[in-house]
């Protein structure tokens, strides 16, 4: 049996950036999650920024890895393919010492490009700015990105570049015998000399399995309107309320996809990413104060994502308890702008090498077909006609779109799966006219019936029976 | 490619307007995106339809059959079906098919594209987002396409004739409907439909009545519902658990405007603003159908668009007249009007109206200044029908007021 340098637990962003990393750096490597696709924790439900670094308090390790992940992120997202925006961050208010003491902290975490706008200049970026608002801090290096297509596209060059991953895989077990661990599901084995336990909100239930430490953690809840594409003219760049003592606020921001982004919410919580009223009704209210337009009736969508906090830091240490296994916990906001410097630290805190080659193979680009120049199309359509037909007609993707997301190296079968990769079902119809084609063309590329086609995970079937006598 | 008239869908609205548009000399391009002419008719499977049109009782598909033979005879009709339009520009229309991009250059265009559900987002259903919670679009695709059940027990939200239909179909195909819930205190679909479609199965309908929250994780569990007060704020002391394993929306339909994205639109219908010629703001570009204004009946659909394809052709040859506009608006207890705009022509203005309220025994009253120009009685009315009203303008001033006389 095949034994492991390293298997990672949990899919979201850290445990796909640690999966590429190693991989690339040549180790064997495995990668599992309980999901049926990477990234369905909070790695697919935040406001997908890469934050400047000055929110941080100095000598953390958030406030550390964050610049560090911030500087990485341009030659990661071109080594991806992915699309990626340097928009810039304004936090707003009206009192002039806290965006002073934020300017300070920002400085002292050692973030560029960063500078104090008062009414008339907050004005020239952001005309709507709510009257309320006299005073800022504009930092110039943050970045828009789709966190779910950043985790897919790093578990995708995992894979090329010799990882395993094994989605839905629920641990039963875990033994150590002679440095060797040995982990179970119902279904499978795998053997591995370490293992790193990036398991998001299920870490000390996958710490209780291993015997490693468990960690006191609270959830909170951020719940999110997503507004329909015509208006994303209301925020050129991300903007904040100055923070609170448990969260950066009620933000407005871009999204790499051409939404706007209002939320969220931080509320103490249970795991669970439900909606509620009450928390949707105080992102209403919150939002307002930003800016004097933000039209909430065009939301498309609504959610919810739950960070884990462990006390202030994130939680990133080898266990004393077991050999050969680190844990990462706590790691919320900024853990995705600070994502490949947490995955960096990791595997040099494990005592391994972090030495990505230059010469690991290269992903293909997630190119839509509408996104394409006039000869580009027709060469796609000469391959394959399946590219002339739109299958969601929000976003304009096609048939030839979707099944490219099913043949990528990372084999999902699942409808939100495929709207993860190329948006359909994303727009403002959210799934309504193409939902159903979606799982056809699923179910004909995988060979399976129609009533095995999910939404997401186990049991999450939406086609049930047959209707009486049968289908047709 | 080259054609006085394109027009965008290929359903009801789209045929009738295609038709009058070749009977009125012009050269036609329809461009259907799915693989068949009939839209959301061909799911319709259940009868009821074209009383008015053909004076006959027809199912959805039986209906969509007949104007398609209708426009097969017209020779002057071009079809594309599987075919996308993704943008339009300047009368110049950008589709997509397997044979590639293209460009299509119309004298006129109609938008007849129909209408969207509304979403889970559009109401803003809390609690989970599981696997089981659709429209019922979706749901009656499922059924009467594919042949599937979305559930065993179901919960429909919302009392629109889609959701009405829904709950017979559902029952008729095995399914459960346990209870359809509406939040206002009357049912927004036709009447005809809660008695043939609820009260003869059985199925409660729960006014005042709506989901507080969906329960389930990757499956839907059940809901939380209860009653809402005047404003429609949830009572909480009301709340309640009903198991279901599929909650079906049926809460309203959207104008599929988006394609054109510096249409004027009429905040009432959420559909373009037309003038009598139903020309929208942007010169040459018409609209009919539901993405106008959301219709009852599929027959209103065909007599309303049959003349945006009139008018389209005569825009194509320059025979139209916009000398002396008349304002159109909406008065007492009238939610809109649809058109906006009228000319002194000589012809008579067939203006469409919802009425804000239930009514009995009333005049409907189009005026301009202290001038009556046109009455009609109503012995009952409701805002879930769309009613037809016939004006004489030849004696109109600047402005023609539509309203329910007191």
């Amino acid at each position: 049996m095949k034994i492991y340098d390293t298997l990672i637990i949990g899919a979201g962003v850290i445990g796909s950036f640690l999966a590429s990393d190693l991989a690339r750096s040549g180790y064997s490597v495995c990668l599992v999650d309980k999901a049926a696709d990477v990234s369905t924790g909070a790695s697919k439900a935040n406001s997908g920024l890469i934050h400047a670094g000055f929110d941080a308090k100095p000598n953390t390790l958030k406030a550390k890895l964050n610049v560090e992940g911030n500087r990485m992120y341009p030659l990661i997202a071109k080594r991806l393919s992915l699309p990626i925006k340097k928009v810039g961050t304004l936090v707003v208010g009206s009192d002039k010492k806290v965006v002073e003491n934020l300017y300070a902290r920002g400085m002292a975490n050692g973030v560029k490009n960063l500078s104090i706008l008062q009414r008339d200049q907050i004005k020239e970026i952001v005309p709507n700015i709510n009257d309320s608002v006299s005073v800022a801090l504009h930092a110039k290096d943050s970045y828009i990105i789709s966190p779910y297509l950043l985790t897919i596209s790093l578990a995708d060059e995992a894979i090329i570049n010799g990882a395993d991953i094994i989605l839905n895989f629920d641990i039963k077990s875990v033994k150590r015998e002679s440095g060797i661990f040995t982990i179970k599901s119902a279904e499978k084995t795998i053997c591995t000399k370490t293992i790193i336990n990036s398991a998001g909100a299920g870490v000390n239930e996958v710490a209780k399995l291993i015997g490693s430490e468990t960690y006191p953690i609270v959830f909170r809840r951020g719940e999110y309107f997503v507004l329909d594409s015509t208006e994303s003219g209301i925020a050129p760049l991300t903007i904040f309320p100055l923070p609170s003592e448990h969260s950066k606020g009620v933000l407005v921001t871009p999204t790499i996809d051409g939404n706007i982004l209002v939320g969220p919410t931080s509320y103490e919580s249970d795991s669970s990413t439900i909606t509620t009223s009450v928390g949707l009704g105080y992102v209403r209210e919150n939002s307002a104060s930003l800016l004097c337009n933000i039209n909430l009736k065009k939301s498309i969508r609504q959610f919810s994502g739950v960070r884990c906090v462990v006390g202030d830091d994130f939680v990133i240490e080898k266990s004393k308890k077991v050999d050969g296994v680190l844990t990462l916990a706590g790691i919320c906001s900024p853990g995705l702008s600070a994502a490949p410097a947490i995955s960096k630290y990791a595997i040099n805190l494990l005592g391994l090498n972090y030495a990505p080659s230059e010469n690991a193979k290269k992903i293909q680009p997630y190119t839509l077909f509408k996104n394409c120049s006039k000869p580009e199309k027709n060469e796609l359509l000469s391959k394959n006609k399946a590219y002339g037909k739109i299958i969601c007609k929000c976003e304009n993707i096609t048939e030839g779109d979707i099944l490219m997301a099913l043949d990528r190296p990372l084999k999902i079968q699942s409808i939100d799966g495929v709207k993860r990769r190329v948006r359909a079902g994303m727009g403002r119809c959210q799934g309504g006219f193409c939902m159903l084609a979606v799982a056809n063309i699923i179910a004909k590329k995988r060979k399976i019936p129609l009533e095995e086609v999910l939404k997401e995970n186990k049991n999450s079937n939406f086609i049930m029976f047959d209707i009486r006598g049968g289908a047709r | 490619m080259n054609f006085d008239v394109v027009i965008i869908g290929g359903g009801p609205a789209g045929m009738s307007s295609a038709i009058a548009s070749a009977q009125n000399g012009s050269r036609v391009l329809l461009v259907e995106r799915n693989e068949a002419l009939g839209g959301v008719l061909n799911q319709c499977i259940h009868s009821g339809f074209g009383l008015h049109y053909y004076n006959e009782e027809l199912t959805g598909p039986e209906f969509a059959n007949r104007l398609e033979n209708e426009l097969k005879k017209e020779k002057n009709i071009e079809v594309l079906i599987n075919t996308f339009v993704t943008s339009i520009k300047d009368n110049e229309v950008t589709i997509v098919n397997s044979n590639g991009e293209q460009k299509v250059k119309a004298k006129s265009i109609i938008l007849a594209t129909g209408a969207r559900e509304k979403t889970a987002a559009n109401i803003c259903l809390t609690g989970s987002r599981p696997a089981g919670v659709m429209t019922a679009g979706t749901a009656q695709k499922m059924v009467n396409i594919m042949g599937k059940l979305p559930g065993k027990d179901i919960v429909i939200l919302g009392s629109g004739d889609i959701g009405l239909i829904m709950a017979r179909r559902l029952v008729l195909e095995g399914a459960n409907v346990k209870a359809v819930l509406e939040i206002n205190p009357v049912t927004s679909g036709l009447r005809r439909n809660v008695l043939q479609c609820l009260d003869d199965f059985n199925i409660p309908l729960l006014l005042k009545t709506t989901v507080f929250s969906v329960v389930g994780e990757n499956k839907i569990e059940g809901i939380l519902y209860g009653n809402v007060d005047e404003n429609y704020n949830p009572i909480k002391s009301t709340e309640k658990f009903m198991k279901c394993d599929c909650l079906i929306l049926s809460v309203g339909l959207t104008p599929e405007t988006d394609l054109l994205p510096d249409l004027k639109i009429m905040k009432a219908t959420g559909g373009a603003e037309i003038n009598e010629y139903y020309m929208t703001n942007i010169k040459n570009v018409f609209s009919a159908g539901n993405v106008l204004h959301i219709h009852d009946l599929v027959d209103n659909v065909c007599l309303e668009s049959a003349l945006a394809g009139k008018y389209a052709s005569l825009s194509a040859q320059g025979k139209l007249s916009f000398s002396s506009p008349i304002e159109v608006a909406s008065g007492k207890g009238i939610s809109y009007v649809v058109p906006s705009v009228c000319y002194k022509n000589g012809e008579k203005l067939i203006a469409k109206f919802r009425l804000k309220t239930k009514i009995t025994r009333k005049n409907i009253v189009a005026k301009s200044g202290s001038k009556v120009l046109a009455k009609k009685f109503m012995l009952a009315g409701t805002p879930g029908e769309m009613v037809t009203f016939e004006i004489d303008k030849s004696s109109a001033e600047k402005q023609i007021v539509v309203e329910v006389e007191e």
